[in-house]
């Protein structure tokens, strides 16, 4: 054969030369087009699937797993919660709004596509310093363009988080998350019954929008970026919504046999991915997709991705129940192909055949890599017996006012009111808690949403890092006494191609894998982006996840802040090793010699959760926090906001590292607050638990008082007014927002 | 037992407050909501209307514009002018003000954002069919959840609506602009009524202060009063 021509489609020479020698001729264009969307890091996982093999998604809850739209565990005696996140970092970088939007509706899709209806959204989002004019503008549109399809779909927003790091400056980070509801038996599958079935096309019309959105995401950016816009598709909440009360109603009547929705390379992937589950082929007609512009070829129809589109499977006999659905909703709808038993993926534009490839080439023989890893420097994570060394020159108070006045350590207020995070009135704790809780109304029970995605630990130890982002959901959710059912992860990382990041990303995944197989979590979705880089500088190691936990009284449902004066505060957990290595405060300070990431204690962390179930059953508890973001002293001050005056008056016996009691973000403790009466059944429990249990203080109006003993014995005072502390949080982030005319 | 009174619910395409609003009415044992098409033009049987929340066709062009003209419209327009209650909540307002059924017009918030917040309020007007169970001057706190709630209208018409008690309700602290802090009005008659906050939102405990409830509650009183009069002025 001759020399491989450089691809149209940007695929790498030694992958055209696979290519060639599976199909044993050139591909044509639409073929190469195919393999482009299929073989894309997006679609193929080719650097990260051998990994991804260390995820445990087995558990007796779980009913549906890594391999469909999304992963299903069961919460109650006859529904099952689906839930998945994904990424969508690249568009939202080009065109903030429509990328942001976009991210929400396709991982709604997801969660319908499985035959859930959604009932909560949350997010994860990283950008750069807001002091960049263009940082802010993306903020901003970002969050507005999750509002835009959020609200007007009518899935509430009940929850996220926030992080702005100068490092994601030209690769921000924007996961979404959903949760459904689904019965055990309406659940829906992507994977096909073997009979003979057709291919029904439902949605939006197919436009160019988005074409190769897929192969973007799989790539680096580099300056000049602009001619990308046309490859970040448009969202249409109106429509969205149409689609999802059709695709419910046609599952509702058990009219399809598998159905997948239309993301990443779009009608290629839906169709490629489910006739290969099946180990069938299947044939599209182009000519019969509905098209926004007749004049589009056969590569961009499949290529493109337009958005709130379904493929569903279907026998003959119910194509006519599934057009009139169609018809009553006003949605788009037609025939477009068939499942075929020959394993070949079919391209016809009426009676011309444009691409015919083994659905196998496709699938099971895209490439698979196992690249090379290289441990960064350790020095990186040298344990370290100091403070961070930086640290010893600031007294507590600025250090905390530090942790306070930059926008990472605000009131996320801002973000949040701009979701409307209580349509559907199932939102149980909206946001501003440590966890969102939302309502099953069945048997009595809820579920508790947590997000966990600071990256800092990860800078400083991969698989230490990773770990601690699990220990981190698991306190969070035992805060409001809900035990972990299952996680679903967004791994955002840099260019695979760079032994470090990949170095990153291994030990990221055996921490991950690790910590959620220890405390007995399935993993049961979950979605890699990798090459957020751009002009060779990749993002650090940034795996986010999101645990859900379930509560078995949503009547016993605690706040995560109190407007009580007089309660009494105490901290439970582990305080074993508060290391400040990864901590807000080691962030703040970039300290060059940083202390090391804590070891988490599994055994009493694993107690952490009936500790609690047992105490807010007999409602002995009026406020629970997780010691999260800054430590004891910023997490007391989110404990007390329920009012602009309440403070606290803490106690404290000699301390031997003071900045470790006050900003250590150690997971598996939680603040408390309760009635003084209280005292001697939780310091029962506590002790029946084996949970480290002490009581530091109480609420207190108009007064922030914080006394202790330094390590030579020495009397100190924190003293403030928390006033002005709730000012500081409140304007930190929010203030650099509002500046507008 | 009495019948209960048929509360009719209207659904346009995109309204997503639908569920909320049918399960908030349903929790008052005298009153039965029913679905409305947004292509029904028939409501003889109904004894009150509500057009619930959402985002009416997307409200890609001015909220609510679309919604106005669709043909139920005409139904809920002459219902209005026989003096029987709609509701309008959020989108329904601002449908009710597009099709000139409640005076004034909904403007995007001053500050430009979507607002999901709760905000304290002073109710007014307790003579409509939704608030006959208040008495003037009483609080409550309602949640918001819209981008275009900024009341406006011109100075002559609102000293009209001021004068005649048109008024309903007002934020305490004015959120989005609105003029005169107004959060909710009624028609001229009284019984039709606009609401920007969610009373629906609001009608279990588990959410905190359950004060949207009353709204519904008072509908079920001015209903029961309405059939006990016919009742007493058949021989």
């Amino acid at each position: 054969m001759t020399a491989v021509p450089p691809s149209r489609f940007r695929i790498p020479a030694p992958e055209m030369e696979r290519i060639r020698t599976l199909l044993g001729r050139d591909p044509n264009l639409t073929e190469e087009a195919v393999f482009s969307a299929l073989w894309s890091e997006h679609c193929s996982y080719k650097s990260s699937r051998i990994h991804l093999r260390k995820f445990s998604s087995k558990g007796p809850r779980v009913l549906m797993g890594p391999g469909e739209n999304a992963g299903v565990v069961r919460v109650t005696s006859r529904t099952g919660i689906a839930f998945k996140m994904e990424s969508h970092n690249h568009p939202s970088y080009i065109e903030p709004f429509q990328g942001a939007a976009t991210g929400v509706g396709g991982i709604l899709r997801d969660i319908f596509a499985m035959g859930a209806r959604p009932v909560a959204l949350t997010n994860s989002l990283v950008f750069g310093s807001l002091r960049q004019p263009r940082q802010m503008t993306l903020f901003r549109r970002v969050v507005a363009g999750i509002a835009a399809y959020g609200n007007a779909i009518g899935v509430p927003t009940v929850g996220g988080e926030v992080w702005f790091d100068e490092r994601y400056a030209k690769n921000i980070l924007v996961n979404a998350f959903a949760l459904g509801l689904v019965e055990e038996d309406g659940i829906m599958s992507a994977i096909p019954p073997p009979k003979p079935l057709l291919a029904v096309y439902l949605g939006n019309k197919t436009g160019r929008d988005g074409v190769s959105g897929a192969a973007m995401a799989s790539r680096s950016f580099s300056g000049g970026d602009a001619d990308l816009r046309p490859q970040v598709q448009v969202a249409d909440p109106f429509v969205g919504k149409k689609v999802m009360e059709a695709t419910l109603k046609i599952i509702r009547e058990g009219l399809a046999g598998a159905i997948q929705d239309m993301g990443a390379a779009g009608l290629t992937s839906s169709s490629v991915e489910m006739a290969s589950k099946a180990s069938l082929g299947i044939e599209i007609d182009a000519a019969r997709v509905p098209l926004r512009d007749p004049s589009m070829e056969p590569w961009e129809i499949l290529l493109s991705e337009s958005q709130e589109r379904m493929l569903l499977l279907v026998e003959e006999s119910r194509v006519e129940r599934i057009l009139d659905i169609a018809s009553d909703s006003q949605v788009s709808a037609a025939v477009v192909g068939r499942i075929i038993s020959e394993p070949v993926f079919r391209v016809r534009k009426g009676e011309e055949v444009f691409a015919e490839i083994p659905v196998p080439f496709l699938t099971e023989e895209a490439p698979c890599y196992d690249r090379p890893a290289r441990d960064r420097p350790p020095s990186l994570s040298r344990p370290s017996h100091h403070a961070p060394s930086e640290a010893g020159r600031h007294s507590i108070a600025e250090l905390f006012h530090r942790l306070l006045d930059h926008p990472n350590g605000g009131a996320a207020d801002w973000i949040s009111r701009q979701f409307d995070f209580e349509v559907g009135t199932r939102t149980l704790l909206p946001p501003g808690h440590d966890v969102a809780v939302v309502d099953l109304r069945e048997e009595e029970r809820a579920v508790a949403i947590s997000m966990a995605g600071f990256s800092h630990p990860l800078t400083r130890d991969p698989g230490r890092g990773a770990m601690l982002l699990v220990a981190k959901c698991v306190t969070d959710l035992a805060a409001v006494g809900s035990w972990p059912v299952g996680m679903t992860d967004c791994l955002n990382f840099g260019n695979p191609e760079r032994p470090d990041t990949m170095s990153d990303f291994v030990q990221a995944v055996g921490g991950i894998a690790e910590a959620s197989r220890r405390l007995g979590i399935p993993v049961v979705s979950g979605n890699v982006s990798f090459y957020n880089e751009t002009d060779g500088l990749s993002i650090p190691p940034t795996p986010i996840l999101a645990t859900c936990g379930l509560l078995s009284s949503r009547r016993r449902v605690v706040p995560g802040k109190t407007a009580s004066p007089g309660l009494s505060l105490a901290l439970a957990g582990s305080s074993m090793d508060l290391s400040l290595g990864g901590s807000y405060l080691d962030w703040i300070l970039k300290d060059p010699e940083p202390g090391p990431v804590p070891m988490v204690d599994w055994e009493t962390l694993g107690r952490l959760q009936p500790f609690m179930s047992v105490l807010l059953a007999d409602g002995r508890i009026s406020a629970s926090r997780a010691i999260g973001r800054g430590g004891l002293l910023r997490t007391l001050l989110q404990l007390v906001s329920g009012d602009a005056s309440l403070g606290v008056a803490l106690s404290l016996p000699r301390l031997e590292n003071p900045l470790e009691t006050f900003f250590s973000e150690a997971p598996g403790r939680l603040l408390l607050a309760f009635e003084p009466e209280h005292l001697r059944t939780l310091e029962q429990t506590a002790l029946e638990f084996g949970i480290p249990f002490r009581t530091i203080g109480s609420t207190a109006p108009h007064l922030w008082s914080i006394r202790y003993r330094d390590r030579e014995g020495r009397a100190k005072e924190l003293s403030d007014d928390p006033e002005q502390l709730k000012r500081r949080y409140a304007v930190s982030l929010a203030g650099q927002m509002e500046d507008l005319p | 037992m009495p019948s209960r009174h048929r509360v009719g619910i209207v659904r346009f395409p995109g309204t997503n407050c639908d569920l909320d609003t049918w399960e908030a009415i349903s929790l008052i044992t005298e009153l039965e909501p029913v679905w409305i098409s947004h292509k029904e033009r028939q409501g003889e049987d109904l004894a009150a209307i509500v057009l619930p929340g959402g985002f009416s066709y997307g409200d890609y062009l001015r909220t609510g514009i679309i919604a106005a003209r669709s043909p139920v419209m005409d139904m809920v327009g002459s219902f209005a002018e026989n003096g029987l209650p709609v509701l309008g909540i959020c989108n329904g307002f601002q449908i009710l003000v597009e099709a000139g059924i409640l005076p004034g017009t909904l403007l995007p918030n001053s500050g430009r954002t979507f607002l999901c917040q709760e905000e304290s309020l002073v109710l007014e007007n307790c003579r409509t069919p939704f608030t006959a169970l208040f008495v003037p001057g009483t609080p409550v706190t309602l949640p918001i959840a819209h981008q275009e709630g900024r009341f406006f209208i011109d100075p002559d018409q609102l000293q009209e609506i001021e004068k005649k008690g048109q008024v309903l309700l007002r934020y305490l602290k004015n959120p989005n602009g609105s003029e005169r802090e107004i959060a909710g009005v009624a028609n001229g008659t009284g019984n039709v009524v606009g609401l920007m906050p969610h009373p629906e939102r609001r009608v279990r405990s588990l959410f905190g202060r359950p004060d949207g409830l009353a709204f519904f509650r008072s509908l079920a009183l001015h209903l029961d009063r309405q059939s006990l009069r016919t009742v007493e002025i058949a021989p």
